[in-house]
C-alpha cells in the first residue's frame, strides 16, 4: 500500500467512525431534527395526568422528531430497589422522577448528573420552591429539577359535620372535641372514623411533632443525633395517639395507601391527605364521584389556638442519570415538562403544588387550602442517609408500636431515635 | 519384530484405558459447568461481596471496599440478628413438624377413603400447590383483612368473640400463628403427595402379618410403616427445611412489602439490609450466615439419608 493509498483509507475510516457517531449518539449533533435514539423516562404512579405526559411527549416530538420517547410508570413502594439497580447499570432511564427525600442519596452516590451549569436554561429557575430546590442541592450543586410539591391538610365531609352540628376546629383539642360529636353522632355504625388515620402513615404524624416543637433528628458539629424522644416530640405524639384511640377504627398496623377508597366508601368524616387525593376520592372508578360537593378542606391546626400546625411538605424532582447515554435530550424533556406551559396544567388538571412561587395563585376552590399549608411546612433531615431511615420504616415502626400499645412512648421513641442517629451518622 | 508387534497393541489398549478412564469425566462436564455457573459462581461473590463495604456509591462504581470479617463482626454484635435468628429457627421447626404430622395424617387417610373421594382430595392438593404464591398470600390478605376479612366477619358471626376490626397482626405472635397457617396450607401438597405415594409401595404383607399378631393400628404404624417410610420422611423433612428457614415471599406480601422488625426472619432481614438501608456488603453477610445455618442443620438429614440408603 503506497502512501496516497493510505491516506486515502485512512481518511475513509476516519469519515465512517464520524458517521456512524452522528447516527448513533443523540448529542453529537446540535440540529434537533437530526437526533435519534430512545429516550426512557421513569414517571412516578398518579404524579403527572395522562394528558399532561402525552403533550409534553407530543411537543418533544416536535422538535425531535426523530427521538422515541418512553415513559415508564413506576410504583411508590418498590421504586428506591428499583432506582439502585437501574443506576449501577449501564443503561440507566435517561430521565427519573425521585422523591424529594431520596435525592440526597443518590446525589452523593454519583448517580445524578450535575445540572448546575443549566440551571438557567429551565423555566422559572429563579422563583422554584425553595425546599425543593434544597432537596435538589448539594455541596452548592445542582443535581435535578424541581417538578412537583404536596402538602397535607385535612379533608372533611361538609354533609356529615353539618348533620352532627360540628364547624371546622381551630386548634387540637377542638379537634378531638369535634371528632367525638362526630362519634357520638354515628354510634350506630360500628365501621364510622371521625378522624381515619393508619398506623404507619408517619408522614401525617410530622405535623403533631412539629407543632409541639419537637422533630425528627437534630445537627450538631457535623453529627446528627435522633430528637424523637425529645419531651416536645412526645407531647406532640401522645396528642396524636389520644386522637386515634378516640377517632379512628383504621387498621393501627395498616399504611394510608388505601385511605381514599376507604374515605369514599362513606363511613369516614376527616381524613389527612394530599390536595390530589379530592380527585382519587371523586374518581368514579375507584371512588365516588357523589360526594363532589360534599368534600371541603381546612389545615391541620395547631395546638395553639387559631394557628396550624406545620406540616411535611412532599414533592418530586426530575433527575437525570450520570451514565444516561441522552444526557441534553433528558435535559430537554424536563425542560418540557417544568416549563411554564406544562407546570400550569400540572397544578389545574394535577392537582399538585407547581414547582414554582410564580404559579402559587393558581390553586383555587380546595386546592388553595393545600397551597397555603405549604407555607408553613418543614422537611426531613437533609441527609444523604436519610433514605435509609425511610427504607428501614423508622417511623412507622415506632408509630405502630406505640398505637397497638406494644410500647409505650418513651420507649418506642428512644428506640426510633437511636436508630435514627446511627443510620444519619452512617451505621445501619 | 516384537517390538514391532507390541507396540502398536498397547497404544490403543492404553488409549481405550485412558478413554474408559477420563468418560466419566466427560459426561459429567456440563452439569458441573451448569451448576458451577448458576450455583457456585453466585455463592462466590456472594461470599466476596460480604467481605466488603458495598453501599450505594461502590454499587454504581462497581468497587467496594474491603473490610475482612468486618460485616459478619458487625451482625454477630447485632441484637436484632440473633432474635432474627432465633425466630427463623423456631418458625422453620413450628411448620416443619405441623406440616410433616397433618400431612401424614391425611397420607395416611387417603389409604382408606374411597376412590372418588380420594381423587377429590388429591385434586385439591394439586390446585393449591399449582397455584403461585402471590396469588394465595394475596387471597389469605384478604381473608385476614382488618376491615374487610371474612375471617373476622365468620368469626363474629358464628358467636366467638366480637372479630370486628381485629387485627391479626398487631401482636406478633397472633401474626406468626397466621403466617405458619398459610405456609403449612401451601406446604401440605408436596408432603402429602410424596408419603402417600411411598405408602403406595409399602409391600402390605408385613403390616398384614402384623395385624395377624394382633398389633394396634399405632403400634403398626409406629414399628411398621413408619420405619418404612424413613427415607422419605427425611428428604420431605429436609427440604421442607430449606424452603421454610428461608422463608420470604409469604411474610413480604401479607404485610404489604413493609414488615416491621417484629415480623423480620433471616431471608427478609438480608433483604432489608442489602435493599432497603443499601449496606450490601452487611446483607450478603447475613445470606452467608443464613447458608452455614442451613448447611449445619441440614447436614444431620443428608448423613441420616446416606445412611438409610447405604443399608437399603
Amino acid at each position: 500500500m503506497n502512501l496516497r493509498k493510505r491516506w486515502v483509507a485512512g481518511l475513509s475510516v476516519t469519515f465512517a467512525l464520524v458517521a456512524a457517531a452522528c447516527g448513533s449518539t443523540s448529542t453529537g449533533s446540535n440540529n434537533s431534527a437530526n437526533q435519534t435514539g430512545t429516550l426512557t423516562v421513569w414517571l412516578m404512579n398518579g404524579s403527572a395526568p395522562d394528558s399532561v405526559v402525552n403533550e409534553t411527549n407530543a411537543d418533544f416530538k416536535a422538535k425531535y422528531p426523530n427521538v422515541t420517547v418512553k415513559v415508564e410508570i413506576q410504583q411508590w413502594s418498590d421504586v428506591t430497589t428499583k432506582l439502585d439497580t437501574a443506576f449501577q447499570g449501564s443503561s440507566p432511564p435517561d430521565v427519573m422522577e425521585l422523591g424529594n427525600t431520596l435525592v440526597a442519596k443518590y446525589a452523593a452516590a454519583g448517580a445524578l448528573l450535575d445540572i448546575t451549569g443549566q440551571k438557567a436554561s429551565f423555566d422559572n429557575s429563579s422563583t422554584w420552591l425553595q425546599s425543593l430546590t434544597d432537596s435538589c442541592t448539594q455541596g452548592s450543586k445542582l443535581y435535578c429539577v424541581p417538578y412537583y410539591a404536596g402538602s397535607r391538610a385535612i379533608i372533611y365531609r361538609k354533609d356529615l359535620f353539618a348533620s352532627a352540628g360540628v364547624s371546622v376546629p381551630t386548634s387540637m383539642d377542638d379537634l378531638l372535641t369535634v371528632g367525638q360529636k362526630l362519634m357520638t353522632a354515628h354510634a350506630s355504625d360500628p365501621n364510622f372514623s371521625a378522624l381515619y388515620f393508619p398506623g404507619k402513615y408517619w408522614y401525617a404524624a410530622l405535623p403533631f411533632i412539629w407543632d409541639f416543637g419537637g422533630d425528627i433528628a437534630t445537627q450538631s458539629g457535623g453529627k446528627w443525633s435522633g430528637a424523637l424522644d425529645s419531651s416536645n416530640a412526645e407531647q406532640g405524639l401522645t396528642t396524636l395517639t389520644n386522637l386515634v384511640s378516640k377517632l379512628s377504627r383504621a387498621d393501627k398496623t395498616g399504611d394510608e395507601a388505601k385511605q381514599d377508597a376507604a374515605f369514599a366508601q362513606g363511613h369516614i368524616a376527616m381524613i389527612i391527605a394530599n390536595g390530589w387525593e379530592v380527585g382519587v376520592i371523586l374518581d368514579p372508578k375507584s371512588g365516588n364521584p357523589a360526594l363532589k360537593d360534599q368534600l371541603g378542606a381546612f389545615p391541620i391546626p395547631s395546638h395553639t389556638q387559631g394557628q396550624n400546625a406545620p406540616v411535611f411538605l412532599g414533592g418530586s424532582d426530575l433527575g437525570v442519570a450520570a451514565h444516561s447515554k441522552h444526557q441534553d435530550l433528558a435535559k430537554a424533556w424536563i425542560a418540557l415538562l417544568t416549563g411554564n406551559k406544562h407546570m400550569a396544567e400540572m397544578a389545574t388538571v394535577g392537582g399538585v403544588i407547581p414547582n414554582t412561587t410564580s404559579m402559587l395563585n393558581l390553586g383555587t376552590g380546595i386546592n388553595a387550602t393545600f397551597y397555603n399549608a405549604a407555607a408553613n411546612s418543614k422537611f426531613v433531615p437533609n441527609s444523604q442517609n436519610w433514605a435509609s431511615v425511610e427504607s428501614a420504616n423508622v417511623l412507622p415502626d415506632m408509630l405502630v408500636k406505640i398505637f397497638t400499645k406494644q410500647q409505650d412512648i418513651p420507649t418506642a421513641t428512644t428506640a426510633a431515635s437511636n436508630q435514627i442517629s446511627s443510620i444519619l451518622n452512617g451505621g445501619s | 519384530m516384537g517390538l514391532a508387534i507390541t507396540a502398536p497393541d498397547q497404544g490403543p489398549a492404553l488409549y481405550s484405558r485412558l478413554r474408559r478412564r477420563l468418560f466419566p469425566y466427560a459426561l459429567i462436564t456440563p452439569s458441573v459447568a451448569v451448576i458451577g455457573g448458576i450455583l457456585a459462581f453466585p455463592l462466590g461473590m456472594l461470599i466476596w461481596i460480604s467481605l466488603q463495604h458495598y453501599g450505594l456509591r461502590e454499587l454504581i462504581n462497581h468497587q467496594g471496599e474491603w473490610v475482612g470479617l468486618g460485616n459478619y463482626q458487625k451482625i454477630l454484635v447485632d441484637p436484632l440478628f440473633h432474635a432474627v435468628i432465633v425466630r427463623s429457627l423456631a418458625f422453620t421447626f413450628t411448620c416443619v413438624s405441623l406440616t410433616v404430622a397433618l400431612s401424614t395424617l391425611i397420607a395416611l387417610l387417603l389409604l382408606k377413603v374411597r376412590r372418588a373421594v380420594r381423587v377429590l382430595v388429591m385434586s385439591a392438593l394439586v390446585f393449591v400447590w399449582a397455584t403461585p404464591v402471590v396469588v394465595t398470600v394475596d387471597i389469605w390478605q384478604w381473608m385476614f383483612d382488618y376491615e374487610f376479612g371474612i375471617i373476622n366477619y365468620l368469626l363474629t358471626q358464628l358467636h366467638l368473640g366480637n372479630f370486628i376490626h381485629h387485627n391479626w397482626f398487631d401482636n406478633p405472635v397472633q401474626g406468626f400463628a397466621v403466617i405458619v397457617a398459610i405456609v403449612v396450607w401451601y406446604s401440605i401438597p408436596f408432603v402429602t403427595i410424596t408419603l402417600f405415594a411411598a405408602l403406595l409401595q409399602m409391600p402390605s404383607d408385613v403390616e398384614d402379618a402384623a395385624r395377624v399378631d394382633g398389633a394396634g393400628s399405632w403400634r403398626r404404624f409406629w414399628y411398621i410403616t413408619a420405619p418404612i417410610l424413613k427415607p422419605i420422611f427425611l428428604i420431605v423433612i429436609c427440604l421442607s427445611t430449606i424452603w421454610n428457614f428461608g422463608i420470604f415471599n409469604q411474610i413480604y406480601i401479607l404485610l404489604n412489602q413493609r414488615p416491621s422488625s417484629d415480623y423480620f426472619t433471616i431471608a427478609i432481614y438480608s433483604y432489608r439490609e442489602s435493599f432497603g438501608v443499601t449496606q450490601y456488603g452487611l446483607g450478603a453477610a447475613i445470606a452467608v450466615v443464613m447458608v452455614i445455618v442451613l448447611v449445619i442443620v441440614t447436614l444431620f438429614y443428608v448423613r441420616e439419608t446416606v445412611k438409610v440408603a447405604e443399608i437399603s
